[in-house]
């Protein structure tokens, strides 16, 4: 059926030609062209507000050295590959393509600066006078700043091959303590908040002077951060004493967060630290971050939803937004008193109904387009959840759905008097509902039903043969799934306080596909991970709000191409769309060492079993 | 895997399996379910229109109509234009591309900074024609080369992979383009210069119809035949269907698949952006922004899907379609039961359409022998 794709990997070549290659010129070229890009669609200006080191280096520029990093790391490793494995070459293969990298930058900004920044500026609304004068040349006159690039990159290109030359622990050392040191910078508002909260509700008084100067690192701060970073990478990654075996469990016992504690004292320990901190986080984080986490526990539980659908029954369902609106729009309608029934029921009461008017929805929408196969599929329930939206938007049905101006005082579930408005108390009720979510989805997993999702996923005549009904099962599916995305909508509904059609659109459904992609497809703790990383850290980082889609979009495309099982990928999962890799593997293994692939094979068997 | 992890799931309809297998669930649901829905429909339709016709006080009178059919056509060749790079694409690779609607987004918006340039010139309206030409030149190399990149970028390394991957890879791509063209020119929306001889209605046979929309149909239905003379006549047309009819054999004959799949999405990419300009002089006002592109897009698609995915034929025929059922329904179905703003429901329409021809009709109406693969 599928051609085999044309694999893109250059083999070496038997006969070595000389180092100074085309290769070299075109990562280069690449390279400049993305940072061009950077800086043409405004990122880098965007964060020069962004401290990484206080007075030093802004995420703006940051983002322009690691660009030409990764062009010299690229091309050494590609003069690798064309087989150049002496050390010098490689470095001044970094050089060159580094050196190509700044000076096509050095290019564009002397063109932009020759048609005047003005023009340019009707065009691309990114370049300012600022941009060319200060951020890219320093302040010193654009022929200062194209020398610099130029320069820059030639340096950075060779420390790029220079990382590229350290041996595999080393350079993983290295890369995590620089991430360590730029996330931390960027995390400062967070962490400061954190700890002024942490002085005011629990009376400990830690000095962060030494961390942060002003808005970024101190150096002090980056020296340890550093430190700590490499550190962290280098003890994770000592050979292990222990025998195979036990540290294959004690990796797949790691994958599974949320598998139950394993009888070592250091994980009860470590399950323990964190149901406190769980417990605890709205006295930590304080009101404004309370807010960002129900955000975000409200995508957890459409993530844990959709995650049903897609990732368990493989139905790409573009239209989750959907369930998102029906939970939102029922809990509205049952409790306001601003809408049509005038509020008859309070939360508590609601709940159950909001649940089952999104199951049945679920199975409403969900009956007609079985037989679709996978794409279709997904147009077609994105243009449900488009329907809904033009639905409650419309002044047909005004008095029903409130139109345009929405249904306004949502009041909060009520409960023995406390105030379940505010998020930080909100926090426990997304808190449980998430965990309760969260334990439906796993034991549904490997379940019986989630046994023929699976089967049905990987191939559905196949599974239709060995007796799954199909059609019941994808409905079950999306029953679920709905009742499970339906509870976000009504918690958003609540923290909220009102809903408008302008909340229900088609963005809801690409965040929580992008929330589950990123964590992988099917991964329980990936929702988790997804929804913390592409909702809560653009609230965090307002910075961020404005590129947040863009991202998202180039977070699809980069795991879609270089991971697609995400990055805590369900072992299932990873094995079948590494299926032909695997296979190949395999295939190469048994041409050339007999019975060894047998071998290799039970083993990610009992990786899997856990 | 033990089995008796089945009756401690905490959902209800697993705790006997049996008799989820043998209970309701038996029901033909699905059939219930659309024998319901279209009869519904059926009704809705015969009683919406006869109501609308029967009103004494219409909005429309003859010539009314016939203009909404006008727009119609105007509309749907431009959906027709859209739909062939869909439709184009899925004939060779089996894939959606979600982020077509982005292509042509990116050139319309890219050309309007040429037209600007142009209307402050003042050489825009002193001769028109070549003007127009020219930002037909801009566009279609702008969403050509959008094109061509997002197959060498994002598609190429995603051959043979599990379809949901490449799916979601597109959708990917389309927010990918959108914010980044919103990054570049802003997010604001910019009103295309008016060109003073498109602007006026003329007569055809009696037939009312403004300038605008007769130049839409033709230069789109120009378009749409070289395109089909390209298919038919020359050699990458020919290597085109080959390759869509089978990679492997296609290559083995010699054909560079590689090379053939970037020339579909250039031509993809060629009338996307030539729809572009199209669509931002037909619709009055003619606004771009980032996310123009994603609503033709759908009802391309819904066009493409209409008049059977992978057939040329049936995109132009679909669109057409497409264009005069959006044009005409909502006042035709719905005014008759005194819906408010009836055009606000026009996205309804043809999300509907799509929706029914996939759940009735999935090979569409020219059914190619597709039908299976749906």
């Amino acid at each position: 059926m599928a051609v085999p794709a044309t694999v893109q990997r250059e083999t070496a070549p038997t006969e070595t030609s000389s180092w100074l290659n085309r290769s070299l010129f075109t990562t280069g070229a690449i390279g400049g062209l993305v940072v061009v890009y950077l800086v043409a669609v405004g990122m880098v200006e965007s964060f020069q507000s962004l401290n990484v080191l206080t007075d030093v280096l802004s995420l703006g520029r940051a983002m322009i050295i690691i660009s030409f990093l990764v062009v010299g790391y690229l091309a050494s490793r590609r003069l690798q590959r064309l087989g150049h494995e002496a050390e010098g070459p490689r470095l001044a293969g970094g050089i060159v393509a580094g050196a190509v990298a700044g000076g096509v930058s050095a290019l564009v900004l002397l063109f932009v600066n020759l048609i005047g920044v003005e023009h340019v500026r009707r065009m691309f609304q990114s370049f300012t006078v600022n941009l060319v004068d200060n951020v890219l040349s320093f302040g010193q006159g654009v022929a200062f700043g194209a020398i610099a690039m130029v320069v820059g990159g030639a340096v950075l290109g060779l420390a790029g091959a220079g990382l590229a030359l350290l041996p595999d622990r080393l350079r993983r050392a290295t890369l995590t303590g620089l991430g360590t040191a730029i996330v931390v910078s960027l995390a400062n508002t967070f962490i400061v908040a954190v700890f002024r909260n942490l002085e005011s509700n629990f009376g400990l008084d830690i000095p962060l002077g030494w961390l942060y100067t002003g808005t970024g690192l101190a150096y002090s701060g980056l020296v340890v951060m550093l430190a700590a970073g490499f550190a962290v990478s280098w003890w994770r990654t000592r050979t292990p004493p222990e025998p195979e075996a036990t540290r294959v469990e004690a990796m797949s016992g790691e994958r599974s967060l949320l598998g139950l504690v394993r009888g070592r004292p250091a994980k009860v320990v470590g399950w323990l630290a964190l149901l406190a901190l769980l417990v605890l986080m709205p006295l930590i984080v304080g009101q404004f971050l309370s807010q960002v986490i129900n955000t975000v526990g409200i995508y957890v539980l459409l993530g844990l939803g959709l995650n049903i659908v897609v990732g368990f029954a493989g139905l790409l369902d573009l239209g989750y937004v959907a369930f998102f609106a029906v939970g939102a729009y029922a809990t509205a309608i049952l409790t306001s008193s601003a809408s049509f029934l005038g509020g008859p029921f309070n939360f508590w009461v609601a709940l159950p109904l909001v649940v089952l008017i999104a199951v049945f929805s679920g199975i409403l929408i969900g009956a007609p387009v079985l037989r679709l196969r996978g794409d279709y599929l997904a147009i077609v329930t994105l243009g449900f959840g488009e329907i809904a939206r033009v639905f409650i938007a419309s002044i047909w049905l005004q008095d029903y759905l409130g139109g345009a101006q929405g249904i306004l005082r949502i009041p909060g579930p009520p409960l023995f008097g406390v105030n379940l408005r505010d998020p930080t108390n909100l926090y426990y009720i997304i808190l449980a509902f998430c965990l309760i979510a969260a334990f439906v989805a796993w034991r549904l997993k490997d379940s019986r039903v989630g046994r023929a999702w699976a089967a049905m996923r990987e191939d559905e005549t196949v599974a239709e043969a060995m007796g799954i009904s199909i059609i019941n099962y994808k409905l079950l599916a999306f029953a679920i799934g709905a009742g499970v995305g339906c509870l976000g909508g009504a918690f958003f509904a609540i923290q909220v306080g009102s809903v408008f059609p302008n909340s229900m659109d088609l963005l809801v459904s690409i965040n929580a596909l992008s929330v589950i992609v990123l964590g992988g497809m099917g991964s329980i703790p990936g929702v988790v991970l997804g929804a913390f990383g592409l909702v809560g850290l653009p609230e965090l980082l307002r910075e961020f709000e404005e590129f947040r889609l863009l991202i998202y979009g180039a977070v699809l495309v980069a795991l879609m191409i270089l991971k697609p099982e995400g990055l805590l990928p369900e072992v299932r999962r990873r094995r079948e769309l590494h299926e032909r890799e695997l296979e190949e593997e395999q295939y190469e293994g048994r041409v050339g060492e007999g019975a060894e692939p047998v071998l290799r094979a039970e083993a990610s068997e009992d990786e899997e079993k856990k | 895997m033990a089995d008796d992890t089945d009756t401690k799931t905490p959902e209800p309809t697993e705790a006997t399996p049996g008799s989820f297998q043998r209970g309701i669930m038996r029901l033909p649901v699905r059939t219930i379910i659309l024998s319901v829905l279209s009869i519904v429909l059926l009704i809705f339709i015969v009683w919406g229109t006869s109501r609308t016709l029967s009103l004494e006080v219409s909005t429309f009178s003859g010539d009314g109509w016939k203009r909404l059919i006008s727009d119609g056509v105007a509309r749907g060749a431009i959906y027709a234009l859209i739909a062939m790079g869909y439709t184009l694409v899925y004939g060779i690779l089996f894939m959606i591309n979600f982020a077509h609607g982005e292509v042509f987004m990116s050139g319309a918006f890219t050309a309007f900074f040429m037209a600007r340039w142009l209307d402050q010139t003042g050489f825009l309206n002193e001769s028109p024609v070549i003007s127009l030409l020219i930002l037909f030149a801009v566009s279609m190399t702008v969403s050509t080369t959008i094109a061509v990149v997002l197959e060498r970028v994002a598609y190429r390394p995603l051959r043979g992979a599990p379809r949901l991957v490449p799916l979601i890879t597109a959708i990917g791509a389309s927010l990918f383009l959108q914010n980044t063209f919103r990054g570049f020119y802003g997010a604001s929306a910019e009103a295309y210069p008016t060109i003073d001889i498109l602007a006026g209605s003329i007569e055809i046979l009696g037939w009312p119809m403004r300038k605008i929309q007769l130049v839409v149909v033709l230069a789109a239905g120009a378009l749409m035949l070289g395109l089909f003379l390209f298919i038919r006549k020359t050699k990458t047309g020919r290597a085109m269907r080959a390759v869509g009819e089978d990679k492997e054999i296609a290559s083995l004959m010699g054909i560079d698949v590689d090379r053939t799949i970037v020339s579909t999405f250039a031509i993809g990419g060629l009338l996307a952006g030539a729809a572009g300009i199209l669509f931002v002089y037909l619709f009055r006002g003619g606004s771009v922004n980032f996310f123009m592109g994603f609503f033709p897009g759908i009802k391309a698609f819904t066009a493409a899907v209409l008049g059977g995915i992978g057939n040329v034929v049936g995109a132009g025929v679909g669109g057409l379609l497409l264009g005069v059922l959006e044009a005409v329904g909502p006042f035709l179905l719905l005014e008759g039961f005194n819906v408010p703003s009836p055009n606000q429901l026009q996205l309804l329409i043809s999300f509907s359409i799509l929706v029914l021809v996939l759940i009735f009709r999935p090979g569409g109406l020219l059914g190619s022998a597709d039908e299976e693969r749906a």
